[in-house]
């Protein structure tokens, strides 16, 4: 058998063999990319302001634990009392059919203005809390709000101060929010003293008073 | 003989590394030697829109995507909040799933806090097999 040595040129040979097998086995790894899904799109959103306010896109009332099946749809002003077997709870809700907002759309802020037309002596805080079930200021009584179901927590909370006649605002975004993507997830709020002990009463506008600016108020921005 | 079989076994290591760095770099090897070949991708779906959930902040908490075709089940799904000026605030991705008639995805993380009142739209990516 002829003896083969290993010279320059032999070994440049087998390399340049052994390069052409690599690149046929790259080339057929470039067949597997064509099976792939690929897509992009966008979609742009359109932004808004829609305010609440009035009798026809307001609903109000409050109720007194010392009238339990008293109502007091029609008053003027609302109360929120703390007082040991003498309650006053307070109740908002808004329309928002007025907005004309599809359940695709959602707020970007939703800010709820009381106005207090007699502020209490000392500071309290009052608690928003949803209401779950639904109501009518006509009919609701201390006894029937205590069927209604609520929210696990309050959504927020703000303090009254001690002067007559100033606006107070409360962010309700999320509730509100909610309430665009399903008109049935709640029914307003219920307005109480959360501050603890201690008699105190804290008076609002509803939206059946004379004082249009005084009525309550809901402003959503919004996107759809 | 001995010389033959050592030149042998320096081929066969040069092969197996040039089979290496051709695989990794297939686009530059193959104008003389590769054909040309067409390779189908297509898309799942025409196309997506999104709601959004927030927080009392006003933060966006989740970004839901609902109605997308079955057959983009198991896909890869990447949301992009967008800004004024087509800035991108916020993003975030998903697998295609919970498919009954039709699939959907919700996202929670974007990376960053996003205010919803910045949001002025989304941009989607669906990528799979």
């Amino acid at each position: 058998m002829r003896r083969l040595r290993l010279t320059p040129r032999r070994v440049a040979v087998v390399l340049a063999a052994t390069v052409g097998i690599g690149a046929g086995v790259a080339y057929a790894a470039t067949l597997t990319v064509g099976s792939w899904h690929l897509w992009a799109g966008s979609q742009t959103l359109t932004k808004g302001t829609c305010t609440l306010t009035g009798t026809t896109q307001t609903s109000d009332t409050y109720v007194t634990q010392a009238t339990p099946g008293g109502t007091n749809g029609s008053a003027t002003t609302m109360l929120v009392r703390s007082n040991s077997g003498s309650v006053d709870w307070s109740f908002v809700s808004f329309n928002l059919s007025s907005c004309s907002l599809p359940t695709t759309g959602g707020a970007d802020t939703a800010t709820l203005t009381l106005f207090i037309t007699t502020a209490p002596a000392s500071n309290r805080t009052l608690s928003l809390t949803p209401v779950l079930t639904t109501w009518s200021p006509t009919t609701l009584t201390w006894t029937a709000a205590q069927s209604l179901t609520y929210g696990s927590s309050a959504t927020t909370s703000f303090t009254t101060g001690t002067t007559n006649n100033v606006s107070k605002s409360a962010t309700l975004t999320v509730d509100v929010d909610a309430l665009i993507k399903n008109p049935s997830a709640s029914f307003g709020w219920r307005i109480n003293d959360t501050t603890g002990s201690g008699n105190a009463t804290t008076t609002f506008a509803t939206s059946e008073n004379v004082n249009a600016g005084r009525r309550p108020q809901l402003v959503i921005n919004y996107e759809k | 003989m001995k010389h033959l079989t050592k030149a042998l076994g320096l081929g066969l290591a040069a092969a197996a590394t040039f089979t290496a760095c051709a695989a990794a770099a297939t686009l530059t090897i193959g104008s003389t030697t590769l054909s040309a070949g067409n390779a189908s991708v297509t898309a799942c779906t025409s196309s997506l829109s999104a709601t959004r959930n927030v927080g009392n902040s006003g933060n966006v908490t989740q970004v839901n995507v609902a109605g997308i075709p079955t057959a983009c089940s198991g896909e890869t799904l990447s949301v992009t909040l967008v800004g004024s000026g087509n800035a991108a605030l916020g993003s975030g991705s998903g697998t295609v799933g919970s498919c009954g008639t039709t699939c959907s995805v919700t996202i929670t993380s974007f990376g960053a806090t996003v205010s919803a009142s910045n949001v002025t739209g989304y941009s989607f990516g669906l990528t799979g097999a």
